[in-house]
């Protein structure tokens, strides 16, 4: 367990003229789930592979504990990785795998031996021991890599898409099972993945990245409900967030948008007072799919809620909700239904939206307005 | 349902196994003249045919082509020869393999500015005619006062091997995942350790596939032999030359045939020992990670 410091993190790769790492800055408390997530290419394997000290930074430095290890050897940071590609060594039985890292460290036999028992017994790999990595199923493989990170008892967990390669049932059981890992031995863990359920259900934290560039760091809560920017709000969530173009305006002092459906009926939303400086302009709404529903009775008569009709354009039920496509001031946008709640598609339905956790952005520009 | 597919002789399949069955027979109707003529007598191979089997099966021209035939002046028979081939075919396949392992892995694993361009340079080792390198190595050679040596055979033939074996261990190496090294740093293994530890064990296919091609270019090469040694350290390709041009007499073909196949028996066993890694070596790649 252990703390780790990322200090304005840069690094161009010899042969490459785009910077990869623009300056980062985390700092990871000790025990803390970090999870990095971020389109493909945008610097998340580079950027463990600094922090393992397999590639050298640019600029910058990597305190772990206090102690800078911005130029130290990948030993001498106290590091183990788990690979997407689980990299086992092909030629070694699983015991050996495991025990590889404890050998080189010359830890006496028994020692070795103990370690490896505890860790097979940690992840139920124990029949396997004996097996050579090709004899495993990819699942297996999974376990037998995370107990070789296991063994050594290192500071730090890096994971690097350690789940991409399983089938989606698997990955799930796994999940479950790292999270329970966690809570059990308190590690310092960073965690990179593309699956943003990964994210919100493993993180401490979430550090959203794009372009080399640190988007937002925060908890899953935050990320969520208070997205830092338009990328960070459509990348987290499933189906995203979805953008309404409105024009605010003054309704003798309070500020309202017209929302238009498709059959050209309009409704007035209340926007809050926050708001007064871009009267007369457009902004986006940002609004997730759940904020739209069948009317709620519980919520029927608040504040930030309004009911009007939408033609319902298409339905998809996904067992607990059906999600609909509708449109609003032409933009298509997501929403949330019971099941038991019928709509017919291309039929309009009475729905309810809830303003009180829409977001908005103004036309063109990527950052949240702040409200 | 493979296997039913699999019995169907159609037409195309018929003709495939036909032309296989002719190719097979091209190649190997020397082979088999070669092997009943040495077991023949010298009577026996005028009064009979070409192709008959021998009338009575004797080891006498292989004795004689193993240790008392004549190759110009002396009168020994290939042994020696075969002995110095020994000699030289065995250090140089080491060495030159050995070397190529630890280049392959520098320059796939461990690259260093430049290291592609090293590479492409290597590789025209590869195609460099042998003519080109004879009176620049001649020189070489003597200034080092190796020539006319067994170790100067060595050398030219590692020399000349090591962009092969490069090459070989290189591409191989290239196909292994490079998180296997990454995740032998964190485990805190060294250069060394990841070669011997992870590389090596691995590397069985390509080893013999190196193993396989050095020996049979070293053992059968002529020319390096011919410029490079002298008397007692000539290697068989030039003994076998020399006691099939030497004319006392009669022309033993049984004593050429036996000494031939003498000549040929070793890269034959090499190939029948470590050949089903051959083709898995060249094929199939660097085992997955
Ligand atoms: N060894 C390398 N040399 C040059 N460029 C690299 C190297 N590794 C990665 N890159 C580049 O850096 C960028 C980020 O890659 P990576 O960190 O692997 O992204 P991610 O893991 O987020 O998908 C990519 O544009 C990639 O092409
Ligand atoms: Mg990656």
């Amino acid at each position: 367990m252990a703390q780790l410091q990322l200090k304005g993190i840069r690094k161009t790769y010899g042969n490459a003229v785009q910077e990869t790492l623009k300056g980062i800055d985390i700092n990871i408390e000790s025990g803390e789930f970090l999870i990095l997530v971020g389109p493909s290419g945008c610097g998340k394997s580079t950027l463990m592979n600094s922090i393992a000290g397999l590639e050298t930074v640019t600029e910058g430095s990597i305190l772990i504990d206090g102690r800078d290890v911005t130029n130290a050897e990948p030993k001498d940071r106290d590091i183990a990785m788990v690979f997407q590609s689980y990299a086992l060594y092909p030629t070694m039985t699983v015991r050996e795998n495991i025990a590889f890292g404890l050998k080189i460290r010359r830890m006496p036999k028994e020692e070795i031996d103990a370690e490896v028992e505890r860790v097979a017994k940690l992840l139920q790999i124990e029949p396997l021991l004996d097996r050579k990595p090709s004899q495993l199923s990819g699942g297996q493989q999974q376990r037998v890599a995370m107990g070789r990170a296991l063994a050594r008892r290192p500071k730090l967990y890096l994971f690097d898409e350690p789940l991409s390669n399983l089938d989606a049932k698997l990955r799930v059981e796994m999940r479950t099972e790292i999270k329970r890992l966690h809570q059990r031995l308190g590690t310092t863990i960073v965690y990179v993945t593309h699956d943003q359920i990964e994210a919100m259900t493993l993180a401490d934290r979430i550090a959203v990245i794009k372009d080399g560039e640190l988007l937002q760091l925060g908890s899953p809560k935050e990320i969520y409900e208070r997205p830092s920017c338009r990328y960070v709000a459509s990348f987290i969530g499933s189906p995203a967030m979805s953008f309404i173009p409105l024009t605010v305006e003054s309704d003798g002092g309070n500020l309202r948008a017209s929302l238009r459906s498709a059959d050209g009926e309009q409704i007035y939303v209340p926007l809050p007072e926050t708001l007064a400086a871009y009267e007369g302009k457009e902004i986006h709404l940002g609004i997730r799919p759940e904020h739209i529903t069948q009317p709620l009775a519980h919520k029927a008569g608040q504040e930030a809620t309004s009911s009007g009709k939408f033609r319902i354009e298409v339905t998809e039920p996904t067992g607990p909700d059906v999600m609909a496509l509708i449109k609003i001031n032409d933009t298509e946008v997501h929403c949330r239904l019971d099941p038991d709640h019928t709509v017919d598609p291309g039929e309009p339905a009475e729905l309810m939206i809830d303003l009180s956790r829409a977001v908005y952005f103004e036309a063109g520009k990527e950052a949240r307005i702040d409200i | 349902m493979a296997s039913q597919i699999e019995k169907k002789l159609t037409p195309s399949r018929i003709l495939i196994y036909a032309t296989l069955l002719l190719a097979c027979v091209a190649y190997l109707i020397p082979v088999f003249i070669m092997i009943i003529t040495s077991f023949k007598t010298t009577g026996d191979i005028r009064s009979g045919n070409l192709i008959s089997f021998p009338e009575v099966w004797s080891f006498e021209a292989w004795a004689k082509a193993w240790s008392t035939a004549c190759t110009g002046v002396q009168c020994n028979g290939v042994s020696g020869f075969f002995w110095n081939s020994i000699k030289m075919a065995v250090p140089a396949v080491l060495i030159s393999t050995a070397l190529g392992a630890i280049n392959g892995y520098v320059l796939s694993k461990w690259r260093f500015r430049g290291s592609d361009i090293f590479f492409s340079l290597l590789l025209f080792g590869c195609f460099l005619p042998f003519q080109v390198i004879l009176l620049p190595m001649a020189a070489t050679l003597g200034k080092m006062g190796l020539a006319n040596t067994t170790t100067g055979l060595v050398i030219v033939h590692v020399v000349y091997g090591v962009a092969f074996t490069t090459l070989f261990f290189r591409n191989f190496y290239v196909g292994v995942p490079d998180a296997l090294i990454k995740a032998a740093r964190l485990d805190g293994a060294g250069f060394v350790t990841i070669f011997v530890r992870i590389l090596l064990p691995m590397s069985v296919p390509i080893i013999m596939v190196c193993f396989i091609w050095q020996f049979t270019q070293i053992w059968n090469d002529f020319l390096f032999g011919v410029v490079f040694a002298s008397g007692d350290s000539q290697p068989i390709t030039v003994g076998l030359n020399n006691l099939v041009n030497t004319s006392t007499g009669v022309k033993e073909y049984n004593v050429d045939m036996a000494a031939a196949m003498i000549a040929a028996l070793p890269t034959l066993v090499v190939y029948v020992l470590a050949g089903k890694y051959f083709i898995r070596g060249l094929t199939s790649g660097a085992v997955k990670g």
